[in-house]
Parts: structure tokens; sequence; C-alpha cells
């Protein structure tokens, strides 16, 4: 009864299947299910065991990859394909004048390629960038289409994705490509015949930022410029180089979409304000280049500084290239000529040198204001004579009179006063033989012998004490004599770069020290003697209504054979207002043809340029001055 | 209770029920994936596109463009908006550049003034001319030492003696 109810629960409306009662046919079953059993079985085993050595010799190549020799190789392989390497390179910072006028900036160009599988007709390409780029200083010459023919072709065969064809082309050079491709992209469609289809397709081009100088040749030897590489080179632009130019960074750039790569924020190169006045400077060269015409010289230098500061407001001198066609630079730049000779030519400066010999004499008490001395004509030391410039006697002179007639004979025996080791010593301390460390590229040290050196003889302290023998660049002789112009007797670095604007803010250096060589009494006595010289002399490098303090300097220049030619350097160092020094002017003229004569050449160079300098720099004359303090 | 017991028995043995048990197992399983895969292929089809959009963006930075045939000058990148600001500046400084300033005087017939021809006058409260300040300048950074926690300051060690001693002063102080 229990089983029947149980049946009836199970079946739940079904009919239960019936298990087979044949003995036999399961009999047979059995033995064929064994035997597909058996059948099955070896083949699963034998897929199993397949399965098995594949996956275990999947796993050994796995491991043999990862520890094989050629493992970096396949790992640049890949890199290759899942990711490309980008710089990216900051704005070059920009340089303006004290004022804030800009002196070198950036401008836009170009530079043009073609995507190689995009070209349609390699022909119309090569012919309109030959073209246009026809005037292009670096493509005018005549084989450019024929080299981007070959060049779009060999990159076509050897499946080159993308060849650079022109670089700096301009903003306009770009806008007529664009109109020749606009007026491919219009022709009707008919058949082109064997030339095919005019088109500039697959040509690009990327913007970038060129350096630009909009003041051109203005100050050009102070800036320098930038090569093709972006490279900075003498100047300001080689000196701060790594500020200007910020810092690139390289980037791989994932193509995965899935890992996008931010682009670095880069920070823009640091922009500079120099303490070159433009007004000063272009001042200074037009002065320089009508001096140069007017004496005949072969090249010159005309510095402005403020002594009180060391702050260099121009330094002219020639040749001048246009930093904007620096390719040009070989065909200014003759015979080694430095790109700026204020600071990289040393020369014999002659009687300007005299001005340190007497500081040197009066600030060690070796002579005083009252000394006299009898100017016989000569004077014996080392085994030489040294006479003065007109081979005259001069009889007694006190030190205002040895300065005023520039007298070699006096100043030889002011360094004998003196003695070698302190004289040396002065010369040392007036930075003579090392560079002044002004920022910027390619200084040279000049060279100033010393007792002890091999080729110092006796005679050379006679010789230098009037500036020859002595090897020293302008900028030198602008600093040690600094120290006189200020009035303080300390010597100050000269500088050109008087702040930069970093991050955000204006960073401004204080002016520097250099060194203290002579005493402030010393100075002020001096430079009241020197323009007490100046007017006994009545020399034409006063200024009407400003008392000026000054120095002419005439030298032998050295040749192989000796001071055998009649060449000079032509020189005046000069500073005022004496009452209260605003600016100090150098001027060298090299080899003057109209007059040898520091005096009759350099004088009046140094007199046209204050006369301009005091406007410029709203100087009033010592007479206002002196009522307004009166008042 | 015995009927039930042969009830469940009955259900839980059933071979088709076992079966389609399975078959659900199964088949939720696979919804359930399909489900996920289906949000993780939305998901990153989506991420890709955007991703695609930005490395569009990038070549558009760093990269080249067509000489006819692109979008309009609507959309420029910052870098592009900087390099033309650059360009316009420095056409602006040639603009006003010594040399054109000078044939601007010359067309003007102008001459420049010399020293005889100037006039000084005193002007109470006159301020000479300023040099250029193209940035303000850095301010200096003050630190007040009295402002910075300890904790940014001491030691390990010196830590470990301040809680000894607050300890020892707590329990010191705790005691009657």
């Amino acid at each position: 009864m229990r089983r029947f109810m149980a049946e009836q629960v199970v079946s739940a409306g079904r009919i239960r299947r019936r298990q087979p009662t044949n003995k036999v046919s399961e009999s047979i079953h059995s033995v064929n299910d064994k035997a597909g059993q058996t059948l099955t079985g070896w083949r699963f085993n034998l897929l199993g065991i397949l399965f098995l050595f594949a996956g275990v010799m999947i796993v050994i190549q796995l491991v043999r990859l990862q520890f094989s020799p050629e493992r970096n190789e396949f790992v640049s392989q890949g890199d290759q394909y899942s990711r490309t390497l980008h710089i990216f390179y900051p704005p070059r910072g920009d340089i303006y004048d004290r004022w804030g006028r800009l002196l070198a900036g950036s401008t836009l160009v170009y530079e043009v390629g073609v995507q190689v599988d995009d070209v349609e007709n390699v022909d119309t390409v090569a012919f309109a960038l030959s073209k246009v780029l026809m005037a292009h200083p670096e493509y005018d010459y005549p084989g450019y289409y024929d080299e981007i023919y070959a060049v779009i072709i060999k990159a076509q065969k050897s499946g080159t994705a993308y060849i650079q064809l022109a670089d700096f082309v301009t903003p306009e050079e770009l806008s007529i490509l664009q109109e020749w491709a606009r007026n491919y992209s219009n022709l009707p469609e008919v058949d082109y015949g064997k030339v095919g289809r005019p088109s500039l397709s697959g040509l690009v081009y990327r913007p970038r930022l060129q350096r630009y100088y909009p003041e051109n040749e203005l100050g050009a030897n102070v800036l320098g410029f930038v090569n093709r590489e972006g490279t900075g080179m003498f100047g300001v632009e080689a000196e701060f180089n790594d500020l200007l130019a910020g810092v690139p960074q390289s980037i791989w750039m994932t193509l995965d979409p899935y890992q996008v790569t931010e682009i670095p924020q880069l920070k823009p190169g640091v922009d500079l304000v120099l303490t070159i006045d433009r007004e000063i400077q272009a001042t200074a060269e037009e002065v320089l280049d009508n001096a140069l015409e007017d004496s005949g010289a072969d090249g010159g230098v005309l510095l402005v500084m403020d002594p009180n500061t060391g702050e260099m407001l121009a330094i002219a001198t020639t040749p001048r290239l246009n930093p904007n066609e620096f390719w040009n630079y070989a065909s200014v730049f003759k015979d080694s000529t430095p790109y700026n000779r204020a600071i990289s030519q040393d020369y014999e400066p002659g009687s300007v040198f005299k001005v340190l010999t007497m500081a040197a004499g009066l600030d060690d008490g070796a002579v005083t204001m009252e000394t006299e001395f009898v100017d016989t004509g000569s004077i014996q030391i080392g085994g030489i004579y040294i006479h003065n410039w007109d081979w005259g006697a001069w009889g007694p002179q006190n030190m205002e009179g040895c300065m005023a007639h520039s007298l070699n004979v006096c100043l030889t025996w002011v360094a004998t006063q003196l003695g070698a080791g302190p004289f040396y010593q002065y010369m040392q301390n007036f930075g003579f033989g090392q560079v002044t460390g002004i920022d910027l590229a390619a200084e040279a040290s000049g060279r100033l012998k010393i007792p002890g050196d091999a080729d110092w003889y006796e005679a050379d302290l006679g010789t230098n004490a009037f500036g020859q023998g002595v090897a020293v660049t302008p900028i030198q002789m602008v600093m040690a004599i600094s120290s006189v112009a200020n009035g303080r007797g300390e010597m100050m670095i000269p500088h050109v770069m008087r702040s930069m604007v970093r991050d955000g803010f204006q960073y401004t250096p204080t002016p520097q020290i250099i060194g203290h060589p002579i005493s402030t009494d010393t100075a002020q006595t001096l430079t009241d003697l020197l323009a007490s010289s100046l007017e006994g002399e009545s020399s034409d490098a006063l200024v009407e209504g400003y008392r000026v303090a000054g120095k002419t300097g005439t030298a032998e220049i050295a040749t192989p054979t000796g001071y055998t030619s009649d060449a000079t350097n032509a020189s005046f160092v000069g500073w005022g207002p004496v009452k209260d020094p605003k600016f100090l002017v150098y001027v060298w003229l090299e080899k003057p043809t109209s007059s040898p004569w520091g005096s009759v050449v350099a004088a009046p160079v140094f007199r046209d340029m204050v006369e301009r300098l005091v406007v410029l720099m709203d100087i009033p004359p010592d007479d206002v001055i002196q009522g307004l303090a009166n008042h | 209770m015995e009927n039930v017991h042969q009830f469940t028995q009955a259900y839980s043995q059933s071979p088709w029920r076992k079966q389609m048990y399975m078959i659900g197992v199964v088949l939720l399983v696979l919804v359930s994936i399909a489900i996920v895969a289906g949000i993780y292929l939305n998901v990153t089809a989506r991420a890709a596109a955007v991703g695609r959009q930005i490395q569009e963006m990038q070549v558009r930075i760093y990269g080249y463009h067509y000489l006819i045939g692109e979008a309009s000058d609507s959309y420029v990148p910052i870098e592009e908006l900087e390099q033309n600001i650059s360009n316009l500046t420095s056409q602006l400084a040639y603009l006003t550049s010594y040399q054109v300033m000078q044939e601007r005087i010359n067309d003007l017939n102008l001459d420049p003034i010399d020293t005889a021809h100037i006039e000084y006058l005193e002007v109470p409260g006159y301020i000479e001319r300023q040099e250029t300040s193209l940035a303000p300048p850095p301010e200096p950074m003050v630190v007040n030492a009295s402002t910075i926690d300890p904790e940014f300051k001491e030691s390990l060690f010196d830590w470990l003696a301040d809680q000894v001693r607050k300890t020892v002063k707590y329990f010191s102080e705790a005691q009657p």
C-alpha cells in the first residue's frame, strides 16, 4: 500500500518508464559500451596529452623569451608600435632693454613636409616647393627640385611615413603654398595623361617659433644670436642659453587610446631685462659709425657704463651682424674678427692706462699732487730709454702736468717710485690679466706680465706704466677705471643683465663690487686732477655746461718686427659730471688714418657721445644743479 | 512527516528537475557574464573613443596640418595661441623699433633736441622715469617658527620622550 502510494506520488501525472528487463541485450550493450569507452578514453587521453604538451611548450617558450638575449630587441620592437617619442620645447624667453622694449622675441615659422602615403603627384610637390622657396636663403639652389623629387620617391619605396622637406618657412611663403594647393584642388576632373592630376595632397606643415630680433643690427654684439639648432651663440644668448631656452621634455606618447599620455606643462624660458638702454645703444652705434667714417679707422668700440653700479648702458662695436640673418656671420666677421671687440679683443691701450698708474702712485703715497718731477725727456729703465710722445723734455712738472701732457717719462718715474711689486699688485687688483666676469660669452682675459714670468723684464715696468706691453680688453679698462670714476674707489663688476623674470617673479640682483683697489680720497683726487688737466689743455673732449674728467690714449701697435708700424690705437676714457658721476664713456678707434692721436680722433667722439648722452639720461648742466642746490 | 519527506525526496530526485536546475544555473552564469561583458565593452568603447579624441587634439598641438581642408580656426590649441601672441608681440616691437621710429621722425621733419634747447625746471613732486617691471618681485619667505606644530619638527625620540613625560605627569597628578 505504501509502495503504491509512493508510485502514485512520484508519477505526478506521468507514467514512470519501466526499466529494461532483457538481460541479453543488456549484456551486449555493456560490452559495446566498454569497447566504446576504451576507444573514447584513448582518444581523449591522446588529445589531452597533445594539449598538455602544447601548453607546456608554450610555457617553456614564454620563459625562454623572458631570459633570451633577444628580449630587449623584442621589447623595443613592441615599443616602436605602441608609442612614439616627442620632444616638447618650451618657448624661448624674451630679452628686453632696461625700459621694457623688446630686443629679442619670437616669430612664427613653419616646418613643411609630406605624409608620404597621401602624396598624389610627386612632381607637383617638388615643383611647388622649389618655386615658392626659390627666394628662401636656404633653398635657393638649383638642385632643390631634383632633391625633393628623389627624396619622396625614395620614401615611397622604403615605406617611410613622413619626411621633412623644408624648415623655417615664413608665413608669407606658407600662404603662397596654401593658395597653390587650393588652386590645384579646384582643377577640373579631366584626363591629365601621363603626368597625372596636379595636386599638393600630402604636403603638411607644422608651426613653431623662431628667434626674432625686431631691432635688427641694434645691440647685436650684446645679444648674440640663436642658430638653427636653437642654441644661443655669443653675447647674452650664449651666456644665458640654459635659462632662456628652458628645459625641453622628452615624452613617450602612447598610441593606446586607453593610456593617453598627458602633454607636459612646460615652464617657458626665463625673460631677461638688460641694463642696455636702446636709445643710448643706438646713439653709441651711430656716433661710433660716424667716428669710423671720419677717422678712417678699421674698427672701434664705444662703451657707456654707469660707474656707480657697473651697469652697461651701451656696448657699441664694429662690425655688426643682423642676427635675423646670422648665416652671414662668416662674411661679416673676417680674419678672426671677434663678435664683440669690447670683451674679446685685447690690445695695448696706451696712455689711458696712465690713469691707473697715477691712481696706484697716489693711493700708495709714492707721489702726491704736489710732487714735482723734472722731465729731462728720457728715463732709463731695464736697459732701455723711455721717451715722451713728442721726444721732448717738459722740465719741472707736477702730477697734473704729467697727466695733462701725457708724459711717458714722468709716469715711468712714478712706477719706479712705486716699485715693481706694488705696481703689479695694484694692476692685478684692478683686474688685469683675468676676465672681468661680465655676463657675456667669449670674454678674453688679456695678458699682464708680472715679475717672475719668464717673459717679464724690468723694462716692462716702464712701458706698462704708460699702457704699452700690456694687453687689455676695453671692458677691463672700463671696470678698472670705474673705481676712479664713481669717486668711491669701489670697482664694480660690469654687467648687462639687470633682472630676470622667472615663474612670475622678477629677480633683480644687487650690483656687485669686485674690489676696492684705491681709496675714496684717491678716486676723488684723481678725478679732480684729470678734470683740471682736460680744462688746462682745452681738450676736444670738453662738454659745454658739464665738468668731465678724462684721459686720451695713443698706443703704437706691435708687429712681428716690433713697434715699426705707423698704425695706432686711439683711445679716450672719460666720465662725468665730476660732482656726481652718472656715466663712464670709453672710446677705442683701431688704426685711424686721419690722425694717429687719440686727442684728435677719440676725444671728439667722447664729446659727441656725452652731448647726446646727457639729453637721453636727463642730466642737467652743472650750473642748473648748482642753482637748484642753492635754491 | 514521512509524507513530507517522501514528497521532498520525490521532487529532489526528479532528473528533469535537476536538469532544469543545472540549465538555470548555467544560464544565470552566462547571462551574468554577458551583462558584465556588455557593460565592460560599453565603458571601454567609450573610453577608447574619448582616448582617440584626446589623441587627435594632441596631434593638433604637436602634429601637422594639411595645407587645405582642415577644420576652421575656431578651435585653436593654447600652444598655437601662445605662438601667435609671441609673433604679434614681435611684430609690434618691430613697428616701434628704433629704426622705424627714426623713419617716422624723419617723415614728420622732427629734429633731435640738443642741450642748448633744453630748459630745466624744478617741478615739486616730480617722479623720474621708472625702470621697467615685467613682474612683481618675489615675496620674502617669512617662516614663523612658533606656528609650526611640533609634530612637523620633532624626531621619534622627542615624541617618545614627550609621551613618557606626559604619562608620568598624568599619573603623578592623578595620585591623591
